[in-house]
């Protein structure tokens, strides 16, 4: 019985992180799904609003700034707003690079955010990093706190998600898929592509910004290593290239599945240790499992590059394709949806 | 989809069953990321621990004990979903772990806390683990770094030393040592010339090295991983001339420092603190003619403390007289501290015994006494290491 | 002024030297098979440690033993692009980037699992510098790394210019519809590609390995500053990487120098922001970079 109570204990950790990267995943759906730009700064993004929340609400400030008492939904509202603020400053600059360069310039902004992070001292504790945030409905009795929280996320997604497939087939995710397949055509259709270029990269920032508030609040703990690059920008992108990328439905998807392997795949790695271990089979003994267990760490990530790679080749168009809003029929029609047309970057 | 593919993936974990005569002890350390290099000899330090357990009759009936290894990654991201699967899925008594202060915190604080599960950590030093309130069940075997940045700082003052400039890598143990030693140093009436931070993993120092020398100073405390930073500054210092004397702590003390500098150069001017036991120690010297069969350094940085964490809670089932979550914490003070009859790294079969017989034992760790106090925290103890002629560390212990 | 030379400029010009190599690889890919390939640092990893191998197993001087790591590397590198590049030609930019990605943590953790993530050295202990003119003082191995760079320069110059894969090579990254149609066969230049870069990114680790030393992440830590050299150098303009590289290094360095007063210009905790920041403000004001590469 303990176990299968466990097992649901992880599995609400499990759609509870999903969720959080689901939002960051429709953050960035926004930006590169809907109007094809290449933000490659994410972490920036989420730093930006995992510090707010968590020096907002923290009420011991001693070897950082805090104590302000801010409630936490106030919190989370406000580190959209930085996190928008911080896009809106940056896209004033970068917003006319096209693809690859503003995935580099963004790429160099966001490590620079971090370098902020983790030097300025008096406002962040540094590499220590911020401890001890509160989290939503902690308080509640075990596992009613974890629910609540879940439930917290999965609001965050489902709102997130109606507002942005009700976007997509209003005419400003029209102009929005416009611009994505030829900028050229609807300039000359008369729409300001650079504004709404811009409001896109706000948008998808405040909600990455929003991600970064929820993380610092389950996590209870950040630091400069929780916007590393790798799991807080690539994962982003993975998640949502596999997902299936311009389709909100994909996006949410992909974070899910993806953060289930990348979780769940070190127990699949440890059952099998423990089964090569096992008195039945006796392949290893204990102490070469023990050993073995730390290799078969790297090896794991060698099994997550390579279930990358098998989604790239197979689905290209990730697991759900785009699917075109219904209501409003396109004329050609017959050309092949989604990324492997008119992104190419040259 | 998702949920079928997920809920998939767990009934595929799930449905193995818990084998018999098993239990299950969560290894939480940063086997991939930043520091990888220094937790290999730790997770073998835990490991050792569970090979001489299992050797000599193993936990309570004859339960085999098993070492679950999660990744933390030195991210609290990754250290509490590490927390999750180990005390969720694989259901176990307690943990050892994690390594980083940062993922241990986030693990602590957002799983095991609220789980009740016990932890031990053997290398998270950040003073902020102190502060937690954490109904008592998170311990660690590795001292606070709040008292080696004092300890080397003494070391200095009596070293002569009345002038030095400090550098230190920008990641939260390196940082939390040099602040305390800076602070030390001065109340000793020592000066710092140049207290500046440099970023890890560049391929060059040397212009923060002449930066640092520039207001003169008669050495430098240089307190980074010697793979991130440290070599390459000690390197460029020799190798520019600007420094001549080096003091360190363990995030500095690997046998690759001397390897790689060659013992020539360090003879005489380098010191490095370390968080070690007494090398005369009895407990020491049983640990670490033992873990060279492992084929790494007995002196490597938390190893002792590593084999400290998974004895003790492994005795602390033993007391407990079951793999009862909630009784492991109460148990282990019991068998941790003093009074008692004294159990020293390896002896299992006597501690197993004299448990049974219902006599009360006291730990004696290879990394120290391990007499945990209110906050579950140790107190530190150091040596300090110099560069023999046989291009060995030569330890002495600070009493 | 002396101590500007030895503290300041000269490990600057050693830290672009290998930037600079490492940045011909990228650019190249960059302007031939258009995109960004982020498994380009850790090629390099893997460079080094199978150099590190080879001196174990035979004792070559490093400078010895990189020529044929080089050739191994080149062929892993064709075997990986016929993989993990090659269904990728025809689609979108994105897909290569996050192959290149993948590709990137593949060969990361194969790296640790056969060679540890223990540190090695390619050479052991320090060496003293040779001191000319009473203070300016400069390290046999930095005149070593700067040589081999010039010499290995020379080299990628006279494959571009004289040879007809070169030419070849140039064309395509200039204009790829032309090329392909001048009748350029564009496989052959791509696999050109990827060893050349192959055989930079090894010199460069190797050179990185000698001034510091080995790690499974020494590669990775340089993809960004590198990535910075290229552009700033223009995509797809070898010799503007060199540029790059050599600025980038330059400036990182010369940012801790006390221009003003005593203290560091910059706090040496930002030092790693200098190549971003150029970076940033290069692709903002002058996108085609300083040799006039080519503008996405």
């Amino acid at each position: 019985m303990e176990q299968y109570y466990g097992l649901f204990v992880y599995g609400l950790s499990l759609f509870t992180m999903g969720g959080i990267y689901a939002v960051m995943a429709l953050g960035l759906n926004v930006q590169w799904g809907f109007t094809g730009l290449f933000n490659a700064g994410i972490a920036g993004f989420f730093a930006v609003g995992a510090y707010t929340q968590a020096i907002l609400t923290t009420p011991i400030c001693r070897d950082h700034l805090g104590c302000y008492g801010v409630s936490i939904p106030l919190a989370m509202l406000v580190a959209m707003v930085f996190s928008a603020g911080v896009a809106w400053a940056i896209a004033r600059i970068c917003i006319r690079l096209r693809s690859d360069y503003l995935a580099i310039a963004t790429i160099g902004i966001a490590e620079i955010l971090r370098l902020v992070f983790k030097n300025e001292i008096w406002a962040t504790n540094g590499p220590r990093g911020v401890s001890q945030i509160p989290k939503a409905f902690e308080t509640l009795p075990a596992p009613w706190n974890a629910l609540a929280f879940l439930a917290m996320v999965a609001a965050a997604v489902g709102v997130i998600y109606i507002a942005l497939e009700r976007a997509r087939s209003a005419p400003w995710g029209r102009v929005m898929t416009a611009i994505r397949e030829n900028e050229t055509a609807a300039a000359a259709a008369g729409k300001n592509v650079e504004s709404f270029r811009l409001e896109s990269f706000v948008i998808g920032s405040a909600l990455m910004g929003l991600g970064g508030a929820l993380m610092a609040q389950y996590l209870k703990q950040i630091d400069p290593n929780v916007s590393d690059p790798l799991t807080a920008t690539f994962l982003v992108w993975v998640m949502l290239v596999a997902g299936g990328s311009a389709n909100n439905k994909g996006a949410v998807l992909g974070a899910m599945l993806l953060y289930a392997v990348w979780s769940a795949s070190e127990l699949l790695s440890t059952r099998f240790l423990m089964l090569l271990s096992s008195d039945s089979i006796g392949a290893l003994t204990h102490a070469e499992a023990g050993e073995w267990s730390i290799r078969f760490a790297y090896l794991r990530v060698f099994i997550i590059g390579l279930i990358l790679q098998v989604i790239l080749q197979m689905r290209p168009q990730g697991i759900l394709p785009e699917v075109r809003p219904k209501p409003h029929p396109r004329r050609g029609g017959d050309r092949a949806p989604g990324i492997t047309q008119g992104r190419k970057s040259s | 989809m998702k949920h079928l593919l997920s809920a998939a993936a767990v009934a595929a974990v799930a449905t193995s069953p818990a084998l018999a005569g098993e239990i299950k002890v969560g290894s939480v350390a940063g086997v991939t990321g930043p520091i990888a290099e220094l937790v290999a000899p730790i997770v073998a330090g835990r490991n050792l621990a569970v090979e001489h357990i299992n050797a000599q009759g193993g936990l309570l009936g004859g339960d085999t004990m098993v070492m679950v290894l999660a990744d933390s990654q030195c991210d609290p991201k990754a250290g509490v979903d590490a927390g999750q699967k180990v005390v969720n899925v694989e259901q176990v008594v307690a943990i050892v772990g994690a390594s980083c202060s940062g993922a241990t915190n986030g693990m602590v604080q957002s799983v095991t806390i609220p789980a009740g599960v016990v932890s031990i950590s053997d290398s998270a030093t950040a003073p902020s683990i102190t502060d937690l309130a954490d109904n008592d069940v998170v311990f660690r075997t590795a001292p606070s770094d709040a008292f080696q940045g004092a300890a080397l700082a003494k070391l200095a003052h009596d070293a002569g030393l009345k002038s030095v400039a400090v550098t230190y890598s920008n990641d939260d143990y390196n940082a939390g040592i040099a602040k305390v030693f800076v602070s030390s140093f001065e109340a000793m009436g020592g000066k710092v010339t140049a207290n500046q931070v440099h970023e890890p993993n560049k391929a060059s120092y040397r212009s923060e090295i002449a930066t640092l020398a520039g207001n003169g100073a008669e050495g430098l405390a240089l307190f980074a991983y010697y793979g991130g930073s440290g070599i390459t500054i000690i390197r460029n210092s020799l190798e520019t001339g600007s420094f001549g004397k080096f003091m360190a702590a363990d995030g500095m003390f690997d046998i690759s420092v001397i390897e790689q500098i060659g013992a020539e150069n360090l003879k005489d001017n380098y010191m490095v603190t370390q968080a070690a036991a007494d090398p005369e120690n009895a407990s020491y010297k049983i640990f670490a003619e033992a873990f060279k069969t492992t084929g790494m350094d007995p002196a490597a940085p938390y190893a002792s403390h590593g084999y400290d964490a998974a004895f003790l809670i492994a005795l602390a089932i033993e007391k407990a007289g079951a793999p009862d979550r909630s009784k492991i914490g109460a148990a282990l003070r019991e068998v941790a501290n003093a009074p008692g009859e004294v159990i020293r790294p390896g002896e299992w079969k006597k501690a197993k015994e004299l448990i049974a017989a219902g006599q009360d034992i006291n730990y004696e760790g290879a990394s120290g006494p391990v007499d945990f106090d209110e906050n579950g925290d140790v107190a530190g103890f150091y040596s300090v290491n110099t560069v023999g002629a046989d291009g060995k560390y030569v330890m002495e212990f600070l009493r | 002024m002396m101590e500007f030379l030895n503290f300041y400029l000269i490990p600057g010009v050693v830290l672009g030297c290998i930037y600079a190599l490492g940045a011909i690889g990228i650019s190249l890919t960059f302007g031939i098979l258009r995109f960004s390939n982020f498994a380009h640092g850790d090629t390099m990893t893997l460079g080094v440690y199978i150099t590190l191998s080879l001196i174990h197993l035979t004792g070559l001087h490093p400078l010895a033993a990189a020529p044929v790591a080089m050739a191994v590397t080149s062929g892993l590198v064709l075997g990986m692009d016929r993989l993990f590049f090659k269904p990728f030609r025809q689609s979108a930019t994105i897909m290569m980037v996050i192959a290149s990605f993948g590709l990137m943590l593949m060969i990361r953790s194969a790296i640790q699992f056969f060679w540890g993530v223990q540190l090695h050295a390619l050479q052991p202990g320090i060496a003293r510098p040779w001191v000319l003119f009473e203070s300016f003082r400069i390290l046999p191995k930095h005149v070593l790394i700067i040589g081999a760079t010039v010499v290995l320069m020379m080299a990628v110059h006279l494959l571009l210019t004289r040879t007809k894969i070169g030419k070849a090579m140039r064309a395509t990254s200039d204009n790829p519809e032309l090329a392909a149609l001048t009748g350029i066969d564009t496989e052959q230049v791509i696999r050109a590609t990827w060893v050349m870069g192959a055989c930079l990114a090894v010199a460069a680790g190797v050179f990185l390995g000698l001034d510091t030393h080995v790690e499974t992440m020494m590669g990775f830590k340089l993809l960004l500053p590198m990535f910075a050299a290229a552009i700033l150098g223009g995509i797809g303009k070898p010799y503007g990487a060199v540029a790059g590289g050599l600025v980038i290094g330059i400036a990182e360095e010369l940012s801790a120098y006390p221009w003003i007063g005593t203290e560091p210009l910059l706090p040496p905790g930002y030092k790693a922001g200098v190549a971003f920041a150029i970076m940033v403000a290069m692709l903002i004001w002058r996108p085609q970079g300083l040799f006039r590469g080519r503008q996405f």
